[in-house]
């Protein structure tokens, strides 16, 4: 769309706002970027200068000393394969799972919904802390300690913030796109598959970034569930770097850290075009 | 039940086995576990009710549900608040919205402890960031997390740096308000104000409500970047820290149990509060 | 229809995870040791354990598994769960407590019988801390005495006379030379005499008065006393005296050492362990200086002391009276003397050198304080005691120099008794 034709519809902001609206969003993200900025420089920095008084921002002497010892230290790539291969799976059963169960909770009203919907709720205000350890005994009582599929199998039963999400998002859809479905005679599942999933793709590809993120980042799950070290994943690999005995070695810590950043940034920026999608037209009057 | 009212009940299916296989063992033992001695290690010897008795007459109990009551009262507005500006801020599509919506998102992408290191760092009282441009105005900042009246402030901070946690949630709902709703209003003469307060707003309630419970949910189980930077020393910590030491430092597992369910109590009472005033503000179709 | 035979797949993905994850059937001759090592240290620990393994050529075999986060979150879950670890490291504080919980096998007999390590080869400070209730459950292998490091160079431009590398010098005589250091310039910095932010821990400063926390009976509480309370005293005059940097300044340099090796302290309590002179070996010319080293300043009695950091190794509940188990745990540990600084057992000292030749010029200082340096006396309540100790005592004495530590001592005895009356 060209500047002319915006300006024209009047729907957007005119010229003098939209640069404020762009200062303010400059500012705020030298805000959001700070530690970011602090991480990727401490990455390049030579040991000695990783704490100094003042605060250096800027590395001195540029080094990739950090990254290659890291690299040493941990085989971050099949880390990062290994965490893929437990995401994978838990992302197909989470998102589809939820969205499934979020549609029977949005648009059924069965007996004994509301009481359930709160069952659901309170299953994410107790703190995981303490049922970790009688799950734990389950599991390896069943002789699946040091193993994966503990922290894949219960995605396939869905995960209660996304059902929660994806119902919240099915109540904001206008009845009207169902009603001519339904009428139409079509099956739940039908109408299900054709008109609610793909008119909630932002809202599945949220969810399914937060179950990529989610998995990248759980360290508890993955430090009581995986022994060998050929099963690390990447916050295993991050928390090789700190000891409780030794020291950090903050500068490798950073790099590697950095570079478990960027699979999720490379996520993040190619989800972006689902949010960009064209503006959802009225599709009743049509 | 009507038939298509029963279908619904197949759709919720896989999430009701799960509920039984995965998630009300652990729920049992864990209830079972408050009402007994357990160090963890050894076996577990049954108490009674004794562990919650103890609960309420802890003085660390208190001072830690006050740390985080406060925190969670501060924070959840402010984050809701904080991310919904920062929603309808990169909602059109612009010229580099793209980068701004992931550059706000990010800090909901890095684990808590890393963040939590760097962030002890930025609210250095003599050499971070913040102090540093105090200073430049001429203004001597404070302790931040070494002084118990800046502590709540600074965890604060560090929630609203966070808060484009909720970004993507909110874009997602922001794309489902039909533009003609807002062309319609145009044609009556709304200016931007306008149509943000009574479009955009309340269409978005769903989500918004999405976001107090949940955030309601974390702000009282609060627990990552706390453990890491410590609360305000003698006036408590917050209170899965608490939480957690009696767990795993001090091997009483039961007592720590049976806080988890007092926490959960207060949470799912909160819950069924905001649920009851849903009515009221959260439209749906 | 495509997204149902996705699902499928994927449901298949699963399963064939399942048979691939399967458990690992355990020999009654193979036996899993946990530590907390990680990253280097764990290719150096690995290292040992080949090593180990080799020479008992088939006879046994130690896994390794490494707990790089959480460590006692995940050994604790692991007992609960019957799937122990058979030998993991404990770190002095932790014995008594597992020993009490019943986590941990009895090794009395073993130790006292066995052909190449007894009780009377370790230190009798280091052999403590793996002491409870007149039986012993742990091999200690490792032993990391307090001594002074300081800066010889900063010393020499000062104008202040250096303490000898066995000094008998008094905390009246530390606090002084921090005097004379502290508030002067050099370098292009303020310099302070010490760093103290938590760490040395509070025993440093109890004992210094010739007093302890709790008796060698394991019963008595006597953090009150008089001497425990001078001691305190010597803590609260380098704060009120600003000989120190101020608690809320330290983390800004990340962590105390940092302090030293920036030379921005005169003297620092550290560990025997910690690698100054590698580090000083890496830095520019410009920013070197010469390590000097010295004892913990003696007691006010006039003996000389250090607190030491051991840890031990332990062995499994269920393998308690197993023959073979603990021939691997002997084996293990002896090869530990050869890893970690400094060993425990009189007459290694000279491995110190082979483990880390950089150490040869603090020699005198270490092989001097290895007969005085002891671990406290640890007991089960100590988790509890702990915290009263630094969030009470400790941190609130390093936010305000007027501090009334004195009552906040007597409190904290009292309730330490009273938790003991409740055993």
């Amino acid at each position: 769309m060209s500047w002319g034709k915006r300006k024209k519809t009047g729907k957007h902001l005119g010229r003098g706002r939209l640069t404020a609206l762009y200062v303010v969003l400059v500012l705020g993200s030298v805000m959001m970027l700070l530690p970011f900025v602090w991480m990727v420089s401490t990455s390049f920095k030579v040991e000695n200068d990783i704490f100094s008084i003042p605060i250096k921002w800027l590395p001195q002497k540029i080094t990739f000393e950090n990254y290659i010892k890291a690299l040493r230290v941990v085989p971050i790539a099949k880390n990062m394969l290994n965490t893929v291969i437990i995401a994978v799976p838990k992302i197909l059963g989470e998102v589809f799972v939820s969205a499934l169960v979020a549609f029977g909770f949005a648009r059924f009203a069965f007996k004994g919904r509301n009481i359930l919907f709160m069952i659901l709720l309170a299953t994410m205000m107790l703190p995981y802390e303490v049922t970790m350890i009688p799950t734990f005994m389950i599991w390896s009582h069943l002789g699946l300690s040091d193993s994966y599929v503990p922290l894949v199998l219960p995605a396939f039963c869905g995960s209660a913030s996304f059902i929660f999400f994806m119902r919240m998002y099915f109540e904001t859809i206008p009845k009207d796109y169902e009603e001519a479905a339904w009428l139409d005679g079509a099956k739940n599942l039908k109408v299900f598959y054709m008109i609610f999933i793909p008119m909630a793709k932002p809202a599945l590809v949220t969810i399914s970034l937060w179950s990529f993120m989610g998995t990248w980042n759980d360290l508890l799950g993955q430090l009581i569930y995986i022994d060998s070290q050929h099963k690390y994943t990447v916050q295993l690999a991050l928390a090789s770097f700190s000891s409780m005995t030794g020291e950090t070695l903050w500068g490798p810590l950073m790099a590697a850290s950095c570079m478990a950043l960027i699979p999720i940034i490379a996520l993040l920026l190619y989800a972006q075009k689902y949010f960009m999608e064209g503006i959802k037209l009225g599709g009743i009057k049509g | 039940m009507k038939k298509r009212q029963r279908a619904g009940f197949y759709f919720i299916l896989p999430w009701l086995i799960g509920l039984i296989v995965f998630t009300a063992f652990p729920m049992l033992a864990a209830a079972y576990i408050s009402l007994t001695d357990w160090d963890i290690v050894g076996n577990a010897k049954f108490i009674g009710l004794d562990n919650f008795k103890n609960v309420f007459r802890s003085e660390e109990f208190i001072k830690s549900l006050w740390v985080t009551f406060r925190y969670a009262i501060l924070a959840v507005p402010l984050i809701i608040a904080t991310s919904l500006t920062m929603a309808v801020m990169v909602s059109k599509n612009y010229k580099g919205m793209r980068i701004f919506r992931v550059i706000y998102y990010m800090p909901a992408i890095v684990s808590g402890v890393a963040v939590a290191i760097v962030f002890k760092w930025i609210l250095d009282p003599s050499y971070g960031l913040i102090n540093g441009v105090l200073s430049f105005f001429h203004i001597k900042g404070p302790d931040w997390l070494y002084d118990p009246d800046w502590v709540l402030p600074s965890y604060l901070i560090m929630a609203m740096w966070g808060a484009g946690g909720s970004l993507l949630t909110y874009l997602a709902a922001l794309k489902d308000i039909p533009q003609d709703l807002y062309d319609a209003a145009m044609i009556d003469g709304a200016n931007t104000w306008k149509k943000v307060k009574y479009i955009t707003i309340p269409l978005m309630t769903p989500i918004i409500f999405y976001n107090l419970v949940l955030g309601i949910i974390a702000a009282f189980r609060k627990f990552t970047d706390a453990y890491v930077l410590g609360g305000a020393g003698k006036e408590g910590n917050f209170y899965m820290v608490y939480l957690y030491e009696e767990a795993f430092s001090h091997y009483r597992m039961g007592y720590a149990t049976a806080l988890a369910w007092i926490l959960f109590a207060i949470i799912l009472l909160l819950t069924i509060i905001v649920n009851w005033t849903k009515k009221y503000w959260v439209y749906s179709e | 229809m495509k997204r149902n035979i996705l699902i499928w797949i994927v449901f298949l993905l699963v399963l064939s995870m399942l048979n691939g994850c399967s458990k690992n059937s355990k020999d009654k001759n193979t036996f899993t040791f946990a530590t907390w090592a990680a990253g280097t240290e764990l290719e150096e620990f690995q290292a040992v354990i080949d090593k180990v393994n080799e020479e008992a050529a088939g006879e046994y075999k130690i896994e390794v598994l490494s707990i790089p986060s959480d460590y006692y979150v995940k050994i604790s879950t692991k007992i609960a769960a019957k799937n122990s670890p058979d030998f993991f490291w404990l770190t002095q504080e932790l014995i008594s407590k597992y020993a009490k919980m019943g986590a941990l096998a009895d090794i009395t007999e073993q130790f006292k019988h066995s052909d190449s390590l007894t009780p009377d080869m370790y230190y009798e400070g280091v052999l403590a801390s793996a002491e409870y209730n007149g039986s012993y459950w742990g091999l200690p292998w490792i032993a990391n005495p307090i001594i002074v490091f300081y800066n010889k160079t900063m010393f020499d431009e000062l104008g202040i006379e250096c303490p000898t590398a066995t000094d008998d010098w008094t905390w009246e005589e530390f606090i002084d030379i921090c005097r004379q250091v502290s508030g002067k310039e050099y370098k292009g910095n303020t310099v302070y005499g010490t760093i103290i932010d938590g760490w040395p821990n509070i025993e440093t400063f109890i004992w210094a008065g010739g007093g302890d926390i709790i008796a060698k009976d394991g019963e008595t509480i006597v953090l009150a006393s008089e001497e425990a309370k001078k001691g305190m005293g010597y803590l609260q005059t380098i704060i009120k005296e600003g000989l120190s940097p101020r608690y809320a300044e330290v983390a800004s340099l990340g962590s105390n050492n940092v302090w030293f090796e920036k030379q921005r302290v005169a003297m620092f309590f550290g560990g025997v362990q910690d690698n100054f002179e590698t580090k000083v070996d890496k830095m520019d010319e410009s920013e070197k200086f010469e390590i000097g080293y010295a004892p913990m300043p003696v007691c006010d009695d006039g003996s000389p002391w250090s607190f030491d950091w051991t840890a031990s190794t332990v062995m499994a509940k269920s393998l308690e009276g197993n023959d073979l188990a603990y021939k691997a745990l002997e084996a293990v540990t002896k090869t530990f003397f050869e890893w970690k600084i400094v060993p425990p057992v009189k007459g290694s000292i000279n491995n110190v050198i082979k483990i880390n030749p950089k150490k040869e010029v603090a020699m005198e200082t270490i092989a001097y304080i290895m007969d005085y340096a002891r671990s406290a006396n640890y007991i089960p309540e100590w988790s509890d005691i702990n915290d009263k100790l630094w969030y009470n005592l400790y941190v609130s004495l390093l936010n305000d120099a007027s501090f009334d530590y004195r009552s906040q001592m007597d409190e904290i005895q009292a309730y330490s008794q009273d938790l003991i009356s409740k055993r």
